[in-house]
């Protein structure tokens, strides 16, 4: 018994969080536009699980994860492979310095009505936001950790002979993995929220699209429903990326758990 | 015959000198221990001896070449084991990295892992990560991969001071062992007196802040106890105690 309550207390805030509003919304501002009570989001969501046409639970929601998710791949594809060469390459760090810390501080959103002008409405589009707002901080923790891989391992290899090659492959690329990840889940937060952003501002499509269209037309409750299935997806995903990090942690020779707990 | 010269081996660190010109030789086979206190210069010498650094004066000959960079020829042994291996890697794939590096066949690969591992008592980790293992046994997992490399001479440097005294014995006897059976040459740093007389056939004292006076290289000294040697009896044999006094008055009085 006592086992269980401590398996429940974690939801215990939540669950008088959505009572208290349900209560509040039934009973102060029940004749409210602005508002509806949880049962009627959950209400809403219900039925556009059920829905099969474009505006439809799982293709709106498909819509902005593939777009956040090209977008990631993209951006940090393109990163991984620019954050290395800057990273492993002082003469190349020294001349692309400058250019960085110019360009890296435009806000992601700002790129909209350019990215309208050449795309226009769709998936290149939000893509190419997502991308662009991804590609930042895996550049640069991609630059950071190939700059901080172990000296002694690097002597390691020069003591065996590796060659660029070998030691990039063998060596340095190993030794990243672990702040590579940290990099990646970064990129995953950032993703989700860009798309989301993007499709509310500009893009009439996804998720947040959805969201906005539900308040336009005055309708609270639908309106409540996205935000809330947009919160639960993210934890998902986090949820998912966390786990995979601690695989790969685990199958690297990692004993210790490196994060105590997975965050929701 | 001659593996290695060191000729009028100098060393500089701001401008200070801290390695005043040392001149010897290492003879192929030979155990040699090189000791001093903390600055005297001791890594640094054994690091320009595996070509990690350049030595600002005189030149390191390596079978009669002129050291300028690391050979797959020369095996490293780090005091920092844990830093220095891989520990993305199990046991056997840090042995194979050697294996990699030098193209050994892959056919061959497995054997010669299987041997190199027996020689230093792991095959039955033989799956583990660096991080399940002990310091000891990551030490010798370190040894096993420099082995593996079929070196032509083996540096160490202070391979054993982060480990304890128990532990630091065991892979002393080890090391000792390992170093007749395969006719190795060895160039071991330290700064424990008994772990040198102990280990080496031939002692190389240096001496920090050395002066025209008194030149770096303060004792050259042979070692003529037999091998096989095991800790009690070296201990109480009366050329340790001899050496170890005269030892210790040469650096004592640096």
């Amino acid at each position: 018994m006592p086992e269980m309550w401590t398996r429940l207390r974690p939801w215990a805030f939540p669950l008088l969080l959505l009572t208290t509003l349900e209560v509040y919304v039934r009973r102060v501002s029940a004749s409210s536009d602005a508002l509806a009570p949880p049962t009627q989001a959950l209400k809403a969501w219900w039925a556009l699980l059920w829905l099969t046409t474009d505006e439809g639970l799982w293709q709106v929601t498909g819509f902005t994860l593939g777009t956040a998710a090209l977008g990631l791949l993209l951006g940090a594809f393109l990163g991984l492979v620019l954050g290395l060469i800057l990273g492993l390459s002082q003469r190349a760090g020294h001349m692309s310095f400058l250019t960085i810390e110019v360009l890296r501080p435009i806000p992601s959103v700002a790129l909209i009505p350019l990215t309208m002008l050449v795309f226009g409405f769709g998936v290149r589009m939000e893509l190419s936001v997502v991308a662009f707002a991804t590609f930042w901080p895996m550049l640069i923790l991609t630059q950071a950790a190939a700059r901080q891989v172990e000296p002694r391992l690097l002597e390691v290899s020069d003591a065996l002979g590796l060659n660029a090659w070998q030691r990039t492959k063998w060596i340095v690329l190993p030794a990243m993995v672990p702040r590579l990840f940290v990099a990646l889940r970064l990129g995953v937060a950032v993703a989700l929220v860009v798309a989301v952003t993007v499709e509310i501002a500009a893009n009439p499509h996804g998720m947040g699209y959805a969201m906005m269209i539900a308040q336009q037309s005055m309708e609270p409750a639908r309106m409540l429903a996205w935000l809330f299935w947009i919160g639960a997806v993210g934890t998902l995903i986090n949820a998912l990326t966390l786990r995979a990090q601690h695989w790969v942690h685990v199958r690297m020779g990692g004993t210790l758990p490196q994060t105590s707990q997975a965050s929701t | 015959m001659t593996l290695l010269s060191f000729e009028g081996l100098g060393i500089h660190l701001g401008g200070r000198e801290i390695l005043s010109p040392t001149s010897f030789e290492v003879a192929r086979g030979e155990f040699v221990c090189i000791i001093g206190p903390s600055g005297c210069g001791k890594t640094t010498l054994l690091r320009a001896a595996a070509g990690f650094v350049l030595p600002g004066v005189g030149q390191i000959r390596r079978n009669g070449q002129l050291v300028q960079r690391p050979s797959r020829e020369v095996a490293f042994v780090f005091q920092d084991y844990t830093r220095a291996l891989l520990p993305w890697r199990t046991v056997e794939g840090n042995v194979l990295l050697a294996l990699e590096a030098a193209n050994v066949p892959t056919s061959e690969r497995a054997a010669h892992v299987q041997r190199v591992l027996e020689t230093v008592n792991l095959q039955a980790h033989i799956h583990k990560f660096p991080a399940q293992l002990s310091g000891g046994m990551q030490q010798r997992l370190q040894i096993a991969r420099c082995l593996a490399q079929s070196p032509d001479v083996l540096m160490m440097d202070e391979p054993f001071g982060a480990l304890d005294a128990m532990t630091r014995e065991a892979l002393q006897d080890e090391l000792s062992r390992l170093v007749r059976e395969q006719g190795l040459t060895v160039l071991f740093v330290t700064h424990d007196l008994e772990e040198a007389i102990y280990l080496g056939d031939r002692v190389v004292a240096l001496r920090t802040n050395p002066t025209p006076e008194q030149p770096s290289l303060a004792a050259m000294i042979d070692v003529p106890i037999e091998h096989p040697r095991d800790q009690l009896s070296v201990k109480e044999h009366p050329e340790f105690l001899r050496l170890r006094r005269e030892l210790y008055h040469y650096l004592g009085h640096a």
